[in-house]
């Protein structure tokens, strides 16, 4: 980047947080009972995002391939924690499922922007590779989120017409078709929200960063362009991967819907 | 019989057994809670099961796929649901699946005929599903199983919405309907209608059965062409049946639900007498679990 970074000190970091008070007092004085929750979290995030910048620094100077992949790896799996701690009240065992749409995902529309959009050097440059991970992880991990709760809900709520078509013999995928789709619906609404708004109501995180580290804005809006295309790509993969996975867990062997009486024998498969 | 309902063990009876004869209808009562609809539901494989044997025409259901199992055993479930849209999709929602990718769909003329014979005139088959009353809606569900024609169809109190008349309407509706050789089984809790040709009862965990006096209207469909309402044979005639299993010309279903602990206990199989064609004895092999 060129030189026109402003350096914040860490006299104004600590300064910056009492911004927070804004919400400590709004929950204080509202009963909000929240106040605990928003001083641990606001500890959290500084915490996390300073080591993860001094982490990128040492992965910056000592970088080789496996390296890099194992940050990678350990991005997919927190990914896939959060995103099941989510629905893990749902439905359990998803972990797998998750992990592998998560990853699948944007491990492949990643590579693709990396090597194919922004010819990194090395192929392994943790200075593009580990960024443009973390944002299509963080939005794809939310829409599988999203798509999963509301793949289970749907599909409790069909309940009735899914036991109709199974017993006309129709296959679990026939039966959870309707909810797969309005699943995969709703894992990509915000995300074509996000992409309408872009650039008239706000101007996305990434192209704001690069123009206040003093890059210009032209360039700044190319980047975001291929990051908002590439965020489509990978949400609407791990959507559709997730969806088409997890429809499963709510069926027997024998393709009978697993109501919700049937469900605490683990799977009740016959 | 026996499986885990809301993580309790459920066994509503033991070492049931029975067999349906083609062509005849059947009525299953008993007190609420004896297990009639988690039996309709077991034939159907729509619950687990902890061991028993079901045959379609002397075929163990192992040798079936599930879907293709229940494209011939067909559940129509007490609580109607309709897919979203018009009353022909609903009709015609059967052949949306893969199970009958195979086989033609009726056409609107057919659709109608149908409709017609089940009272339901005033219905077309544009009408939005969404606006039909309890009533209508009972039926339209009814129709697209009977259209499908499967070998035995597990009518779970598919009456329990609709008036008198409209209820002898489906039930005549439902006999004509076996004149291709099929068989039917029903919950019932209304007043005998004269259709039956036998009654099961399930009380206290054990099914006992009455042979009903033989009337015309109870009698065997023998075959198609040959059933009570020449109407409705003409409709059947035009609705193509399910591929029948490979080996058997006479559709009949035995079952036999044993506890798992002793799954070769010989279960007696209930059959009628009058019948010219010998119901098929389950046989009491251990069943899948």
């Amino acid at each position: 980047m060129t030189g026109g970074v402003v350096n914040i000190g860490y006299v104004e970091l600590v300064g910056a947080s009492l911004l927070m008070l804004v919400a400590g007092i709004v929950s204080w004085r509202m009963g909000l009972g929240q106040s605990r929750r928003i001083a641990v979290s606001t500890v959290r995030a500084f915490l996390q995002l300073l080591a993860m910048g001094l982490l990128l620094g040492y992965l910056f100077k000592y970088q080789t391939w496996w390296l890099v992949c194992l940050v990678l790896l350990g991005m997919c799996i927190a990914a896939t924690q959060i995103a099941t701690g989510r629905t893990n009240k749902v439905v359990r065992g998803l972990w797998a499922d998750v992990f592998l749409s998560i990853t699948v995902s944007s491990m492949v529309i990643a590579f693709i922007v990396v090597e194919g959009i922004i010819h990194a050097d090395p192929w392994y440059n943790a200075m593009q590779l580990v960024p443009i991970s973390g944002m299509i992880l963080g939005n794809t991990l939310a829409a599988a989120a999203v798509a999963t709760d509301r793949l289970f809900a749907s599909m409790d709520s069909r309940a009735n017409e899914i036991y109709m078509m199974v017993a006309l013999g129709a296959i679990p995928r026939e039966a959870a078709f309707p909810s797969i789709k309005a699943a995969v619906g709703a894992g990509m609404t915000p995300l074509l929200a996000q992409l309408s708004a872009a650039g008239i109501v706000q101007i996305p995180g990434m192209m704001s960063g690069q123009i206040l580290a003093g890059a210009d804005p032209v360039i700044a809006a190319k980047y975001q362009i291929v990051v908002l295309l590439m965020i489509s790509a990978a949400t609407t993969l791990s959507v559709v991967i997730i969806c088409f996975l997890a429809y499963k867990k709510r069926f027997s062997v024998e393709g009978y819907y697993l109501s919700p009486a049937l469900r605490d024998d683990a799977g009740g498969a016959a | 019989m026996q499986f885990r309902r809301d993580g309790q063990p459920f066994a509503p009876f033991a070492d049931v057994g029975f067999s349906l004869e083609a062509g005849c209808l059947y009525n299953l009562t008993g007190p609420s809670g004896s297990g009639k609809s988690t039996l309709l539901n077991a034939c159907a494989l729509m619950l687990p099961r902890s061991g028993g044997t079901l045959a379609l025409e002397g075929i163990p259901v192992d040798r079936f796929k599930p879907m293709e199992w229940r494209r011939r055993v067909c559940l129509v479930p007490q609580a109607a649901s309709l897919v979203p849209g018009t009353v022909r999709d609903n009709l015609l929602f059967p052949w949306t699946l893969k199970v009958n990718a195979g086989s033609p769909k009726p056409d609107d003329d057919v659709l109608n005929e149908i409709l017609s014979l089940a009272m339901l005139d005033g219905v077309t088959l544009d009408h939005a599903a969404a606006q039909l009353s309890g009533g209508q809606l009972a039926r339209v569900a009814l129709l697209r199983a009977f259209a499908t024609r499967p070998t035995v169809l597990l009518l779970d109190e598919v009456e329990a919405a609709l008036d008198e008349e409209s209820a002898v309407a489906v039930s005549r509706l439902t006999r004509a309907m076996l004149a291709g050789g099929a068989a039917c089984l029903r919950i019932r809790h209304r007043a005998e209608d004269g259709y039956a040709y036998g009654v099961f009862t399930l009380a206290d965990g054990k099914m006992t059965y009455h042979q009903n006096e033989i009337t015309a209207d109870n009698a065997p469909a023998t075959s198609a062409g040959k059933g009570c309402d020449s109407r409705a044979d003409e409709v059947l005639a035009k609705l193509k049946a399910v591929p029948s299993a490979p080996s058997g010309v006479s559709p009949l279903v035995g079952s036999a639900f044993d506890p798992v602990a002793s799954p070769r206990s010989g279960s007696p199989s209930l059959q009628s007498s009058s019948a010219d064609r010998k119901p098929v004895e389950p046989s009491a092999k251990g069943g899948s679990r």
